[in-house]
């Protein structure tokens, strides 16, 4: 090679150019124009004498570099140093004297040139090794583009490449029909292509960079090669079938699990992009190919197997397509062949999906499994349908736990347990969904009011069981956390007004009967519900905790005053609850007659109480008395735990052996009913204090009853528990049920609603008929009423001046100012 | 058997010869349209000629007659009682 020796003297010309450039700027115009005539006409001679060793142009020192660090194989790179080493041009200075005469050209200059170009041409497509030192070639399309004769040559070369390219594509017509084998001579032909139309491109270099570029509407050199081999590749159309097929067809044997290779397909795709038919000739076949096998695999799988199975599956399909893009597919096709596989493998099945596996992954708490059917879903914006799977899936749940009767005693602890996990799954793996939450609330607030009042009551009762003293084992931590999961539920109430009434006769019971587990934790429980419901709500009951801590301080002062001191029978230890009639719940007024020392008591209380307080009536609830006795019984001392009615009752056997019904009735003057469950409670129950004769566990009219004598029980101190009124719940909640239309001075809250309801729609509309009225109560009365009892409340305003009926339509009421 | 032990449980009304506040007409029981809750926190007063009133409306009343304010119910000079 003339590397090193071409090397010096371009150094050399150039250190001379600029150094005179140099020089050029500080002398003289006339100093510079020399020497850059000098320089100039070097250059020319050399063009005239393309056979000459070959001399550069000064300003292409770095054109040399490049070569010699590339290989003259790397024309491109040249090319491009070689543009940012071109030096400024002084040309508007410059005059150039011409001193001999125009030099002509030889005439066969530009055949022979040709021939010279064309035989290394075909010697480059044929691979085999050309005599021509490449850089003389370079030179060669040089000196044929400084004369003018580029067109003509980027004509001949394109008809060269032409002849090649349509040979190179025809030899692949016809071949192994083996796609593989086929695919890879293809990818041979086609890198045998690039690198061919590289060197082409290198050798004619200068032609790209001035005719090309000069001339409209001509391709550079490269983009001429691709362009036929686009053009043969679509008139072969074989070929481009047959490579299209192939390479689908491996696509399709990679999803199958078999192992391709993958770098074919890379190389074939590139082509495809290169030669800008890839969205045309491969995208659009193989979208619609994607599209056909998931359609058939969606379904199959559906079919085969369960649903969190078949979302691993399309979890991982999604992921092997998002693979293949990066592997080797088109960056474009990204979005178009995801957004197919998830069509074809979820959009469709959407619906199935959640019919076959939603209650199955709710059911078995599988937040893994649901949170991946979250984020599929939310992939096809199909989160709306899992919205209402879940809400149609709290609804069934929910029904189960709330409708079944026999399970009610559960059915506080189930539906916190339901929501807890529900509020996992939410957590875990819907990411906390704002809508799924509301969902969640939606329904439960319709689960809790499908049974009227029954939910309000339970809840209550829940609660009645967690402050209730005895609820061992658990901190207050823990308490607190149940009291406030408790309030979740309460939120979803409706009719607040019930479970208040409920947990008021409820709290009324633990305070007077001392049973609160904890004044704080009842406390606290209070200023939840007062936050949630405001102070109007909790008023009550914050007055009956006053009451208590009252009631203490009363006592206190009783014992220490002159009244106790000197009148009080000693003996009896009294403690005195004094309720304020509106806090507590009513309570219907049973009388008792008491032994003559109780009576003493009662009395000298009430003195001392009404001489402390004036004004005020004092009333015995002898129904919520209870007493503590000592007994002695032939087996032993005993401390019964009993109820006032039940001590009165025990009472009568200091004196006597035996009673019959009759003459304890008598005694007492206890209701009858009231009385057969006292004596039921100590006849018939755990318990046995007395014997009744004869055996049997109603008591009837000619019943007797003997004191038991050979009563015995392992404990010192026994709780005689009393029989509940109706003997279950469900009484309780008749009851309250019929306490709405009573008469009550107090008025419970419902009433005072009503009333206050029916004033203000009367009072803005004067005058409306019945079933208006009707109609507009309901609207704004938010806890179920029955219609009769509406009316009663009506007649009731009637009676009080509110309203009057109409003198000529009775259905028609007008208000009275 | 022996009673050591009792816990009694009584509760309170306002003795007046009337349901109703002869003022607010709202029961004696309940309290008068400003108050929340019956009880201590709504009591009610007894002027010289024994008519009773929820304390709070007959102080209204009584502040709203100068000089001299007279029970609404007798037309009695309205002096408190006790």
């Amino acid at each position: 090679m003339s590397l090193p020796n071409k090397r010096t003297i371009s150094n050399t010309s150039n250190t001379n150019h600029t150094s005179s450039m140099k020089k050029a700027k500080s002398q003289t115009v006339a100093c510079s124009v020399d020497s850059a005539k000098n320089g100039l006409h070097h250059d020319f001679n050399n063009t005239n004498n393309p056979d000459n060793d070959v001399v550069f142009d000064p300003s292409s020192l770095s054109l040399d570099e490049d070569l010699k660090t590339d290989d003259s194989r790397a024309p491109a790179a040249a090319n491009l140093g070689r543009k940012k080493a071109q030096p400024p041009q002084p040309a508007k200075k410059l005059v150039i004297k011409l001193v001999k005469g125009k030099p002509t050209l030889p005439s066969n200059f530009e055949e022979d040139t040709w021939a010279k170009l064309k035989s290394a041409i075909k010697a480059i497509f044929l691979k085999q090794p050309d005599s021509c030192d490449l850089e003389k070639l370079y030179q060669a399309v040089n000196d044929l583009c400084l004369h003018k004769m580029g067109g003509n040559l980027y004509q001949r070369i394109e008809k060269e490449c032409e002849a090649h390219i349509s040979a190179a594509l025809q030899s692949l017509v016809g071949q192994s029909p083996d796609l593989v084998v086929f695919l890879s001579l293809v990818e041979r032909c086609w890198q045998d292509l690039c690198d061919q139309m590289l060197m082409i491109r290198g050798i004619a270099l200068y032609l790209d960079r001035t005719y090309v570029k000069q001339t409209p509407n001509v391709r550079s050199l490269w983009d001429m090669g691709l362009q036929l081999f686009r053009k043969y590749l679509s008139s072969y159309s074989e070929v481009e079938h047959k490579t299209v097929t192939g390479l689908l067809r491996m696509i399709e044997r990679e999803r199958l699990g078999e192992a391709v290779d993958r770098t074919l397909l890379n190389h074939l795709l590139k082509m495809f992009t290169a030669l800008g038919i890839y969205t045309e000739s491969f995208e659009k076949p193989f979208l619609e190919c994607t599209s056909e096998f998931y359609a058939a695999e969606g379904m199959k799988y559906m079919q085969q197997s369960d649903v969190p199975d078949y979302l691993k599956h399309v979890e991982i399909r999604l992921h092997e397509e998002h693979e293949r893009c990066v592997l080797y597919l088109d960056v474009s096709t990204r979005k178009p062949l995801i957004a197919t596989a998830e069509r074809q493998l979820l959009e469709r099945h959407i619906s199935a999906i959640l019919d076959k596996g939603f209650t199955m992954l709710m059911d078995g708490h599988r937040t893994e499994d649901l949170q991946r059917m979250y984020v599929l879903f939310l992939r096809v914006n199909a989160l709306e349908s899992l919205r209402q799977a879940l809400a149609s899936y709290i609804r069934r749940t929910g029904h189960g736990i709330v409708m079944d009767e026999e399970k009610d005693k559960d059915m506080v602890s189930s539906l916190l347990e339901f929501k807890a996990s529900l509020d996992t799954i939410w957590e875990e793996s819907f990411y906390k969904n704002e809508g799924f939450c509301n969902t969640i609330k939606d329904a439960f607030e319709h689960l809790i009011n499908l049974r009227q009042n029954r939910p309000a009551e339970l809840i209550a009762k829940f609660l009645d069981e967690k402050l209730r003293a005895g609820n061992k084992g658990t901190s207050e931590e823990e308490l607190e956390g149940t009291l406030d999961k408790v309030l979740v539920l309460f939120r979803f109430i409706q009719g607040k007004d019930v479970f208040e009434a409920f947990y008021k006769k409820d709290l009324a019971k633990r305070l007077l009967l001392g049973k609160s587990a904890s004044i704080d934790a009842e406390k606290s429980m209070i200023s939840k519900l007062k936050t949630e419901c405001g102070s109007q709500f909790t008023n009550k009951l914050e007055g009956m905790f006053k009451d208590i801590e009252l009631s203490k301080e009363i006592n206190e002062s009783f014992k220490q005053s002159s009244q106790a001191r000197t009148k009080l029978p000693s003996g009896i230890e009294m403690s005195v609850h004094v309720l304020t009639t509106g806090y507590w719940p009513t309570y219907p007024p049973m009388d008792v007659r008491l032994p003559h020392e109780l009576n003493v008591y009662q009395d000298i209380f009430k003195e001392f109480y009404l001489s402390k307080y004036s004004g005020r009536r004092l009333m015995w609830q002898n129904s919520l008395g209870h007493c503590v006795l000592k007994a002695e019984f032939p087996k032993g001392k005993k401390e019964l735990a009993v109820s006032l009615f039940q001590t009165v009752v025990l009472m009568l056997f200091n004196d006597a052996q035996k009673l019959s019904f009759q003459d304890i009735r008598d005694a007492t003057g206890i209701e009858d009913k009231e009385l057969r469950r006292t004596l039921q409670s100590l006849a018939c129950g755990k318990v046995r204090v007395l014997q009744k004769l004869p055996k049997g566990r109603e008591v009837e009219d000619d019943d007797s009853f003997v004191f038991n004598e050979g009563f015995t029980a392992p404990l010192y101190r026994i709780k005689v528990n009393a029989i509940p009124d109706e003997g279950n719940s469900g009484g309780e909640h008749k009851h309250y049920r019929e306490s709405i239309p009573g008469p009550s001075i107090s008025g419970s809250p419902p009433l005072l609603h009503v009333d206050a309801a029916i004033v203000r729609i009367m009072k803005t509309r004067k005058v409306l008929s019945h079933t208006l009225l009707i109609t507009e109560l309901f609207q704004q009365l938010k806890f179920p009423i029955k219609p009769a009892d509406l009316k009663k409340r009506i007649e009731s305003l009637i009676d009080r001046e509110y309203l009057e009926r109409d003198k000529n339509n009775p259905q028609i009421y007008n208000y009275l100012a | 058997m022996i009673l050591f032990r009792w816990h009694a449980v009584a509760s309170w009304t306002w003795d007046a010869q009337d349901e109703t506040c002869g003022i607010c007409r709202m029961a004696f029981d309940g309290c008068c349209p400003d108050c929340k809750l019956p009880g201590d926190d709504c009591p009610l007063i007894w002027g010289a000629c024994n008519h009773a009133f929820h304390l709070h409306c007959i102080l209204k009343w009584v502040n709203s007659q100068t000089p001299q304010a007279h029970c609404p119910m007798c037309r009695r000079e309205w002096q408190f009682k006790g």
